[in-house]
């Protein structure tokens, strides 16, 4: 079993209600931040911690708050990203539902480092039932002492507020989010400036992913150094990771960053293997916009060394041999699975997503879907697979936000990975409409799963 | 169509967490509000009035309700099933629950049946991967969808159809 820092007492009966959390334990990172440490020195914990952005990016947190402009006379606000809409991932949705007192708890603990007064969490629309469970902790907290005027007699004023969204992916994208909290479509910003400093309302602002925020929590209780001995190399403390698709056992867990990603998928701790006895084909391992990678490659690094679930060895190889860890969304395909097919609903996912601002983006995902249906359906060309790997290089890096990025890497990989499969769907077209492709080559080596 | 009391309230209090004069950050959770309380969806009336009671111009309410998804701009039954069909959903076989819904309602993904009881959507991916196929139902998620399953929902939808007429 591993280190668990978040999802420890996830099960403990009741933990949703601020009686429970209390006596758990909870909120006494607020006590000691609030009663015996300055702002600075709460940053300079969350420095020396480690913590990278659990979002996706995986910009180290404490450099990132330490960004914030503090003008005179000018408010500043923390604002938590619970927009979680990365195709694969449902972590936050699942930190939020059972244990929502460590996220309103980690806000507290936040809002005071920053100065912010007025914190908002902006939560995807269609998590409407997770709105009111949030209420609710905050609610709990306000009654409790934790939040409103003179926190624990310091003088500290803090209001949390929960935001709704209404369906777009977009805004999980920090500047699109502060644009959807003013009322606004969600089109990203040209940055400069950063939020940190012209963000929400022109206010000095920083943005966090609820996992991120929450890990404040056992940061501020154990120390940044001992935080920061969890885990290895910059991949410090836990991290949630979503599974998903072809498992025995999809489900959230916290997993400490030393093991490997072959112990992940097999261990009955864990995924507890590939469903109905079938091997495993590929892997999205951080979310679907991380490149998919064959079994061979997922499990060793192109180097033949064991292939670890953290920042450093995932992406080890770049993306000609490695991928991500992202936002930790695992969507693992079996050897039945069609990976233009699933190509191909993420490329109409970003289509869909796609704010439209920048004509890269708005015109290549559209370009794109269209051409993998086509190829899906066995009515494409060789020029096709071309012309996508094409379209995809000259929507990377030419937009404003990273959405043309996450809607170009998955097509780049499954093409730089999956070839030969494309290409069967165009010489073998009706063959290719009644069967997948099923396993290839790259998948072959898997053996017995690991004991542990 | 206005707010009623209690609208009215829920209206103030949404509109009091923005600081002053930033009232129009109050649009989207106002927008659901609206759509809850007038029939499920946002006539260009019911925009009109949003506008109006934001202090906004019909443009500003008109192209947020626009862009996002949630927003219903046309009628929708008094059930609609909005069925996952990304990547992760796809590979648990959320194209036979859609097409079984469809089949038996008898009707195509963004139809109303004739009834006007249910409606079918696809969307893309709504957080719940790990619980695949799914839909979500007004506020709450159906999840680890099989045909069984399916026809449970709308046995349950049609009797408390019924009972509610």
């Amino acid at each position: 079993m591993g280190v668990k820092l978040l999802l420890e007492k996830a099960h403990v009966e009741g933990i949703r209600s601020y009686e429970v959390y209390r006596r758990e334990g909870g909120y006494r990172s607020v006590e000691k931040a609030l009663k015996t440490m300055s702002t600075d020195a709460i940053v300079d914990e969350v420095k020396k911690s480690g913590l990278r952005g659990r979002g996706g990016a995986g910009f180290p947190a404490g450099m990132k708050w330490s960004f914030i402009a503090k003008p005179e006379g000018v408010p500043r606000h923390l604002v938590c990203n619970a927009d979680e809409s990365e195709p694969g991932t449902f972590k936050d949705r699942y930190l939020m539902e059972f244990i929502p007192h460590l996220l309103i708890e980690g806000l507290i603990v936040s809002s005071y480092a920053l100065g912010s007064h007025d914190t908002y969490i902006y939560i995807r629309g269609e998590y409407a039932w997770i709105v009111d469970i949030l209420e609710n902790a905050i609610n709990e907290a306000k009654a409790n002492g934790w939040l409103g005027k003179n926190i624990l007699g310091t003088g500290f004023d803090c209001e949390i507020h929960v935001q709704r969204g209404a369906g777009a992916y977009i805004c999980g994208e920090e500047t699109a989010l502060i644009e959807s909290l003013e009322g606004k479509r969600g089109n990203p910003r040209l940055k400069p400036p950063f939020p940190a400093i012209k963000g929400l309302w022109e206010r000095p602002t920083v943005v966090n992913n609820v996992e991120t925020l929450a890990s404040v929590v056992p940061i501020i209780n154990l120390g940044g150094e001992e935080y920061a001995k969890i885990g290895v190399g910059k991949s410090t403390g836990t991290k949630l990771i979503s599974a998903c698709g072809n498992i025995n056992k999809p489900g959230v867990y916290e997993i400490d960053m030393t093991i490997s990603v072959e112990e992940f998928i097999y261990s009955d701790e864990y995924c507890g293997g590939i469903a109905n006895g079938k091997r495993l084909k590929a892997c999205i391992p951080g979310g679907s916009s991380v490149p998919i990678l064959p079994a061979n490659l997922l499990l060793k690094t192109a180097k033949g060394e064991t292939r670890y679930m953290n920042y450093e060895s995932l992406s080890d190889g770049g993306f000609a041999t490695g991928s991500m860890m992202g936002s930790g969304g695992f969507i693992v395909l079996d050897e039945d699975q069609c990976v233009v097919k699933n190509t191909y609903t993420l490329a109409r996912f970003y289509r869909h997503e796609s704010c439209g601002q920048c004509s890269p983006c708005r015109e290549g995902t559209g370009w794109m879907e269209k051409l993998l249906l086509r190829l899906e359906n066995g009515q494409g060309k060789i020029s096709d697979i071309d012309l996508l790997w094409d379209i995809q290089r000259k929507i990377e890096g030419n937009t404003i936000c990273p959405l043309g990025d996450a809607a170009a890497w998955p097509v780049a990989a499954a093409i730089r990975h999956f070839r030969d499969e494309f290409e069967w769907h165009v010489t073998h077209a009706e063959e290719a409409q009644k069967r997948n492709y099923g396993l290839a080559h790259y998948a072959e080596p898997i053996h017995v799963p690991v004991t542990v | 169509m206005k707010f009623n009391e209690e609208q009215l309230t829920e209206f103030k209090r949404l509109v009091a967490r923005y600081p002053e004069g930033k009232q129009k950050s109050a649009l989207l959770p106002v927008l659901h509000l609206a759509q809850e309380s007038f029939g499920n969806w946002l006539s260009e009336e019911t925009l009109d009035y949003v506008a109006e009671l934001l202090q906004l111009k019909p443009i500003e309410v008109y192209e947020v309700a626009t862009f996002y998804s949630m927003y219903n701009l046309k009628p929708v039954g008094r059930y609609l099933f909005e069925v996952c069909q990304t990547g992760p959903c796809m590979l648990r076989g959320s194209e036979d629950i859609i097409k079984y819904i469809g089949d038996t309602l008898g009707i195509k993904p963004g139809e109303t049946s004739a009834d006007g009881l249910f409606t079918l959507k696809t969307t893309e991916c709504l957080g719940a991967c790990g619980y695949a196929p799914m839909m979500q139902m007004g506020k709450h998620y159906r999840e680890h969808l099989t045909k069984e399953k399916v026809d449970t929902i709308i046995n349950e939808c049609r009797k408390n159809a019924a009972v509610n007429n």
